[in-house]
């Protein structure tokens, strides 16, 4: 459930929309900053706000990659396994990452500090091999660096 | 009109054709997935390369969404272009499942033919294959994700042409998912759709799988029976049964699709407790044993009572020809009463409606979906003849305004109309003077023609008729003076009716003396009537309906007439056990357990030579005699002014 207050504020970005679908990512983003993630129950919320079916919400939900379709633990960290960064050799940034965090890609560190997914090109190839923890951005990673960076973020 | 050069043939097409179609229109299929002439151009497949030699644009391109030009040369044969389909190809088979076999779309399936044809042959790809869970769809269509080569057809039909919001696409990238937001059955009413539009087998008709191949159906071209809107559709039967109904291309009717009801609703045709043998008395006899005690009853009757007590009756999802001959007998019966109609008021309404649109200003479903502004009077469109709601929306997309007259909201079931109405009280409230191509609706129950008075020339109707051949037996009392039954009865005089293909209520048949029935129904005749005749079945017979726009379309039959060889009852092995073997049966017989059954207009012939000695006249003399070469495939025909006129 989500408070009146934050209802009639998204209620508010959907009327100074266009097309409601236009707003649909916002409505998504605060609903996920609200629950943690975009929960069932948040979809349909979402979809009563944007005048669209459940079905209409999971489509647009499913096509961004930040929008977390289901629980994350701790911080997420985003790692760019797109072109650019693939010939800067994300693989082992990859590799250390799973290692480091002992996790499978898209799953929780034990510890419940982080989750690691990859990701598609963030706009920083110039920095290439890259990664995003919670909303902080990194870049020219090396498994020094990462190791580094993970004892910061901890 | 450009004109251009495809494999060296010179082709000239309208502005805005595809390279694809303007190909296609010289006989040469560029194979295409994600391409369908009734939906928007999504571009998603990449199959349908062709190299452009010369003109505006050169090199590979797309030729679904490449409008022709003047000047073009195009090649589908090029090195180049088979190259790339090849390898298009090969990309969507990597994840495909390796089993055409086990899958039910095998043999009909556009992903076959093009891999085929793409030149596809040999798996280089050792990699793992995505695989995804199916959901329940419902009882009407089975979910097979794993088949999906992503062409967006079903997405495409079921959200934007359909307006459907309960199935779409999830995921992006490798993980894209065509399915629902949880299981669940589809909620349109159009999703049977999925099944004819999926190039791949992803969608299959749940209420025949794995019953046969396509290769084994009997079928043909034929008409919807549910409404007066006359889509085209085809049965395909096996074994005497009809397995699926497939939608039929009529760009002037249905277009491409046909609803739920035409496809799933097959319970009438395959009804094992269908009548099915010729009886007298109760007593199973043979057909032809039937069909003479049926004219000595009939010539006794009207020998001690009278021909003005005999009712020959027909109804509205009669054939015409049938209704044309049964006329013919009544012809040679004075003062016999010939029904088309049970009830006074429906035939009262059939008629006026054919009466009061004036000659040409019926409009088909295509002019339904070319319209502008669209009033629709007070009716329930999803329940009456959900491919007019269809039609509309495509109108209603294209930007139409839609209006619903509606007196008194509470009847009516907005929600599941897939456009958005206006609502206003009157029809005089809906701005039909703006209206270039405007039309009114209404449905099979509005009655109030003297409201349409007020309706601008040039504006056109839908008046739907309650049965597939209303239209036509409307035409047929008209020409040949029938009375509706319950009229006739009430003079009091009807002590006897022979019941063609009709569903009477039982009470008009209280205190007969004499009732005799023919039909293909299970609706409770056979067993009261002293004579009873099966008949063959809409798909298993020929005929003509006349649908709500006077469009005079021609059915052919699919199949035999006979019990469906699932289940056939244990006497038909010669052996009375109870379980039969899964065998067919082997004794001989000349015609198929429970097939002894004529068509309707067959039988009236039979029964009028039987009772004058001459043989029936031809049905398409006279009046009728342009009806006599009407197209089965082709767009049907609109009746001539003549045969409307009264
Ligand atoms: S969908 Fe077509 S290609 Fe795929 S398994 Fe079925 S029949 Fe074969
Ligand atoms: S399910 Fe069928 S129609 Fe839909 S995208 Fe996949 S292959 Fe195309
Ligand atoms: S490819 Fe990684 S940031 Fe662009
Ligand atoms: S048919 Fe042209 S890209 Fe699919």
């Amino acid at each position: 459930m989500i408070s009146e207050q934050l209802k009639k504020s998204l209620q508010q970005r959907v009327e100074t929309a266009i097309t409601p679908r236009e707003a649909a990512v916002d409505v998504m983003k605060e609903l996920q900053r609200h629950y943690g993630w975009l929960t069932d129950e948040a979809v349909g919320e979402a979809g009563e706000l944007l005048g669209l079916s459940p079905l209409q919400v999971e489509e647009l939900a499913t096509f961004y990659e930040k929008i977390y379709r289901r629980p994350v633990t701790g911080k997420l960290i985003q790692v760019c396994d797109s072109i650019s960064c693939w010939s800067g050799c994300c693989d082992g940034i990859i590799e250390h990452l799973k290692k480091r965090l002992d996790v499978e890609l898209g799953g929780s560190s034990a510890d419940g500090k982080f989750t690691l997914v990859p990701c598609c090109c963030l706009g920083r190839c110039g920095d290439a091999p890259v990664m995003v923890i919670g909303e902080t951005f990194y870049g020219n990673l090396t498994p020094e660096k990462v190791d580094q960076i993970l004892e910061k973020e901890r | 009109m450009p004109k251009l050069i495809i494999d060296d043939i010179e082709v000239e097409v309208p502005a805005g054709t595809s390279v694809l179609e303007a190909a296609r229109s010289v006989g040469i299929t560029i194979p295409h997935f994600c391409y369908h002439p009734a939906l928007a151009i999504a571009a998603a497949c990449r199959l349908c390369a062709v190299k452009m030699l010369d003109g505006p644009v050169k090199g590979i391109q797309m030729s679904c969404a490449l409008p022709a030009q003047d000047g073009m040369v195009v090649s589908t044969t090029d090195p180049d272009a088979l190259k790339m389909r090849k390898l298009v190809i090969e990309w969507l088979m990597i994840n495909h499942p390796h089993d055409c076999p086990v899958c039910d779309e095998g043999g009909e399936c556009l992903l076959q033919d093009f891999t085929i044809a793409g030149g596809h042959g040999i798996r280089r790809y050792q990699g793992k294959k995505r695989t995804h869970v199916n959901q329940y769809l419902g009882e009407g269509i089975y979910h097979e994700m794993n088949r999906c080569i992503q062409c967006y057809r079903c997405v495409r039909f079921y959200q934007e042409y359909a307006g459907g919001t309960d199935f779409g696409v999830t995921g992006c990238a490798g993980r894209v998912y065509f399915g629902r937001f949880d299981d669940g059955p589809l909620e349109s009413p159009f999703s049977g759709n999925l099944v004819d539009i999926c190039p791949t087998g992803v969608f299959t008709d749940k209420t025949g799988r794995f019953r046969a191949r396509y290769w084994d159906y009997q079928y043909a071209p034929s008409i919807c029976p549910h409404c007066s809107a006359g889509c085209n559709l085809s049965p395909q039967a096996y074994h005497r049964e009809v397995i699926k109904i497939v939608a039929r291309r009529n760009d002037e009717v249905n277009g491409w699709f046909i609803c739920d009801r035409a496809r799933f609703d097959k319970s009438d045709l395959n009804d094992p407790l269908r009548p099915r043998q010729a009886l007298v008395d109760g007593s199973p006899v043979e057909w032809e044993a039937a069909l003479n005690a049926l004219a000595t009853r009939l010539r006794e009757f009207v020998q001690s009572h009278g021909a003005d007590s005999l009712a020959l009756v027909g109804s509205t999802r009669l054939s015409l020809e049938a209704g044309i001959l049964l006329a013919e007998l009544a012809a040679r019966y004075k003062g016999v009463r010939l029904c088309y109609f049970i009830d006074p008021a429906e035939a009262q309404l059939s008629l006026s409606k054919v009466e009061w649109v004036p000659a040409g200003m019926a409009a088909s479903q295509a002019e339904l979906r070319e319209a502008d502004f669209i009033a629709i009077l007070p009716c329930d469109l999803m329940e009456e003849s959900p491919m007019i709601a269809l039609a509309i929306r495509q109108a209603f997309v294209k930007g139409a305004k839609v209006y619903l007259v509606a007196p008194h909201l509470t009847a009516l079931n907005l929600e599941r109309l897939p456009f958005q109405v206006q609502v206003v009280p009157e029809l005089a409230d809906v701005p039909l003077g703006e209206a270039k191509r405007g039309i009114v609706v209404a449905g099979a129950g509005f009655a109030d023609l003297k409201g349409l008075e007020a309706v601008p020339t040039g504006v056109k109707f839908v008046l739907l008729q309650p049965g597939p051949n209303s239209f036509g037996a409307a035409l047929l009392a008209r020409e040949y003076r029938a009375v509706p039954l319950r009229e006739a009865i009430a003079s009091g005089k009807v002590k006897g009716i022979l019941a063609l293909e009709t569903d009477l209520p039982e009470e008009l048949r209280q205190g007969l003396t004499f009732f005799a029935a023919a039909d293909w129904r299970n609706n409770g005749a056979a067993e009261p009537a002293s004579v009873f005749l099966p008949t063959s079945a809409w798909a298993e017979t020929g005929g003509t309906w006349i649908n709500y726009e006077g469009r005079a379309q021609r059915y052919r039959q699919a199949y035999k007439t006979g019990l469906p060889l699932r289940g056939l009852p244990a006497r038909y092995y010669g052996s009375q056990e109870a379980e039969p073997p899964a065998h067919p049966p082997r004794v001989h017989r000349a015609v198929a357990p429970g097939g002894d059954t004529r068509s309707a207009w067959m039988l009236v012939a039979e029964l009028i030579f039987k009772l004058t000695g001459e043989p029936a006249a031809e049905p398409y003399a006279g009046k009728w005699a342009p009806l006599k070469h009407i197209d089965p495939e082709g767009p049907g025909m609109r009746l001539p002014a003549e045969l409307l006129a009264g």
